[in-house]
């Protein structure tokens, strides 16, 4: 029989058995969850794009609502006008939410609690206005002068460091989202194979397995299987991701290219990411045949994934500093913080592939360290198998 | 035919096999002896790569055992287990497939072997939720759903009721007169006499004795003589010979071909004679008796 349709076999029971589980489908409902809310909460708070409703009351100088859109618009605020018959009414209008700035006549603005300095000048600036083009009329001015007049200076902007766009700040958040995400599924999904792995020992069923197939199909399979998982896992939280950054709309700009962007990075550094550590989790898990052995067990991967997660943050504001470029090349790390680095600046291609190279090289030399551990120690019967056992083991 | 050929491992200090060589023919039922501890889980393991031998092979028809005729033996480890969590019907399956069996066929086997071990209602019953005795069956199923040329058993009949190692039996006669080759441990000496035609017993790696059981029995110059005088043991002394307790039972130990005449007048005298039995040693005295314990 071909050992590949055997190794399919044994990948396609546990993706099957751990997908009908309810424990994975909570997990999985709820940070697929977590991230769609993300963008409409991101969105709810910053509230940058809400119609701020001006209620004039009173008596202002003609044109004065033409003048006061204009000052508004400079000023980049989304403004609608509204006259009230009473200052009441404006004021009720203005308690209720409805309003948020009352114009009385030409000499009060009323606010609900706290005074807004745009629209504070947006209103005086156009009142203002309006009132010089009366002014300038009387005086006999022509209309091509008074506009002349009132023309404002507008001055070109550039900064000395590249300037920060809202862009940006959508990047990084992408990226945070993108870094937590592959640290939890590199660390979930790896941990469900060393489970996987750890239950077959425990109930005593691999030796049945293995009477059929090589131990290295077994660890291969199960890696495949749950990898298998992890990866719609992340299709459906990237999808969630690219929802919630369209959602955000932070900066005007269409940002589905950024969150499909992520999405293919997220894909590409979740499998590097876990095969690696996955081998680890499973050589590890072979180790065990105890439920209470497992923590101890499984926290050795999580010290070494650890740093990677800190360093990812760190990528996330200095995309090019020594310390995270170094860190984006070495393999426990790289799947984090060269997907950060991708994210939030322009990597140039040849370090990301440098980068993938020595993930997969260093998977290879794993899968070989693994395997052999997982053969020398899965048929051990007791407790905890040394490492050094098992390797020993492996020949036996 | 299944040949172990002069087996040797050892694990550190410890000898597991010293130079173990018995065969299995097909259509015959081994029963493979030996005290705790004597090897008998290695050299089963040998056959299917678990254990590799440091000198020795395990051959079928000649050819050393590659991955392709290990899909056509069947095992089932000493140490049982399955998947707790799924459900039998699957799960007998799902080992088919591995043996290579097509998703259709595979489905069919396992509804079949299901079946005829009793347990076609169950079918969508995840494992944990059967009784001991009836995931021993699935145990079985799984090592036999493929239809094995072999069948390599460690301890089969383990921890079953009499009603499951009467249905045990049955299958395993059933599978040899089809024509397979079933090697199977057991300490249940009694069983083994009753279900296997060939036995052999191994002692610290090595065997000790090997051939036909009632072979074996009859060639064997021990024989014992058990009397009853008026529904009791008679324990009257026979002159020359020696007597031994057999698990509180009064036995005189005599060589083949004794004259038992004697014996039975010398008894006559103390009352009716209501039992006079002569007999080759049961399996339990060669086992005794081969591994000197």
């Amino acid at each position: 029989m071909n050992p590949l349709r055997q190794t399919l076999e044994l990948a396609k029971r546990d993706f099957t058995q751990r997908l009908r589980s309810k424990a994975f489908l909570m997990a999985m409902i709820f940070t697929v969850g977590i991230v769609a809310v993300i963008g409409p909460l991101i969105s709810f708070t910053q509230g940058g794009d809400e119609t701020s409703v001006i209620a004039l009351v009173g008596e202002q100088p003609d044109g004065s609502e033409e003048t006061i859109r204009q000052q508004s618009e400079l000023l980049e605020i989304d403004v609608q006008l509204k006259r009230f018959s009473s200052l009441t009414q404006a004021e009720e209008a203005l308690t209720d939410g409805d309003v948020a700035v009352v114009v009385n006549g030409t000499d009060e603005l009323v606010f609900n609690d706290e005074p807004s300095l745009r629209l504070s000048a947006a209103v005086s600036g156009g009142i203002a206005n309006a009132q010089r083009m009366i002014n300038a009329a009387e005086m006999g001015l022509s209309d091509a002068d008074v506009v002349s007049l009132l023309v404002p200076i507008q001055f070109s902007e550039r900064t000395i460091e590249p300037a920060e766009t809202e862009e940006d700040e959508v990047e990084a958040i992408a990226a945070l989202v993108a870094l937590m995400l592959l640290y939890i599924s590199i660390l979930m999904f790896g941990q469900f194979v060393m489970m996987g792995v750890m239950e077959e020992k425990q109930t005593r069923v691999v030796e049945v397995v293995l009477s059929r197939v090589k131990p290295a199909q077994v660890l291969i399979g199960k890696v495949v299987g749950i990898g298998l998982l992890g990866l719609i896992q992340m299709v459906a939280m990237g999808g969630a991701l690219v929802f919630t950054v369209s959602v955000a709309d932070l900066a005007d700009v269409d940002l589905t290219g950024l969150g499909i962007q992520v999405l293919g990075l997220l894909i590409l550094w979740y499998l590097l990411g876990y095969t690696f550590y996955s081998f680890v989790y499973g050589s590890l898990g072979a180790t065990i045949s105890r439920q209470e052995d497992m923590q101890g067990v499984a926290m050795l991967p999580v010290l070494v994934i650890l740093p990677g997660f800190f360093l990812g943050q760190m990528a996330m504001l200095e995309p090019d500093m020594m310390l995270t470029k170094v860190a984006s090349f070495i393999p426990f790390w790289s799947p984090m913080v060269m997907a950060v680095r991708s994210t939030t600046s322009d990597v140039p291609m040849w370090e990301v592939l440098v980068s993938i190279a020595i993930v997969v090289a260093t998977t290879i030399l794993l899968v070989r360290i693994g395997g052999r551990i997982y053969r020398g120690a899965i048929l051990k019967s007791g407790g905890k198998t040394k490492l050094r056992a098992a390797w020993r083991s492996a020949d036996e | 035919m299944l040949v172990f050929n002069d087996l040797h491992k050892r694990f550190g200090d410890i000898t597991a096999l010293n130079g173990l060589s018995f065969e299995a023919h097909p259509g015959r039922i081994l029963g493979f002896l030996g005290p705790n501890g004597a090897g008998k889980t290695t050299a089963m393991r040998c056959v299917f790569g678990l254990v590799n031998p440091e000198r020795g092979q395990v051959t079928w028809n000649g050819d050393v055992i590659d991955e392709e005729t290990k899909l056509s033996f069947g095992y089932m480890p000493e140490e049982r287990g399955l998947y707790p969590k799924m459900k039998i019907g699957e799960q007998v399956s799902y080992f088919a497939r591995l043996s290579g069996l097509s998703t259709k066929e595979a489905s069919a086997a396992a509804d079949r072997w299901l079946g005829s071990l009793g347990l076609a209602d169950r079918l969508g019953s995840k494992l944990e939720e059967l009784s001991h005795g009836n995931q021993q069956r699935v145990q079985l199923a799984c090592a036999l759903v493929h239809n094995p040329v072999a069948a390599i058993l460690d301890e089969p009949f383990a921890g079953l009721d009499p009603i499951g190692v009467e249905m045990m039996a049955d299958v395993l006669r059933g599978l040899a007169a089809q024509g397979m080759a079933i090697v199977f441990s057991s300490h249940q000496l009694d069983l083994v006499a009753d279900v296997c035609q060939d036995v052999v017993i191994i002692d610290r790696g090595s065997a000790v004795l090997q051939g036909e059981v009632s072979e074996l029995r009859r060639s064997s110059p021990t024989r014992f003589l058990e009397v009853e005088v008026d529904g009791v043991p008679w324990t009257g002394e026979i002159p020359g010979v020696a007597a031994e307790d057999n698990n509180g039972r009064h036995r005189y130990v005599l060589g083949r071909g004794s004259d038992i005449a004697p014996i039975l007048e010398l008894a006559a005298r103390d009352g009716e004679v209501t039992r006079f039995s002569f007999e080759p040693p049961h399996l339990t005295d060669l086992f005794r008796e081969a591994v000197q314990r």
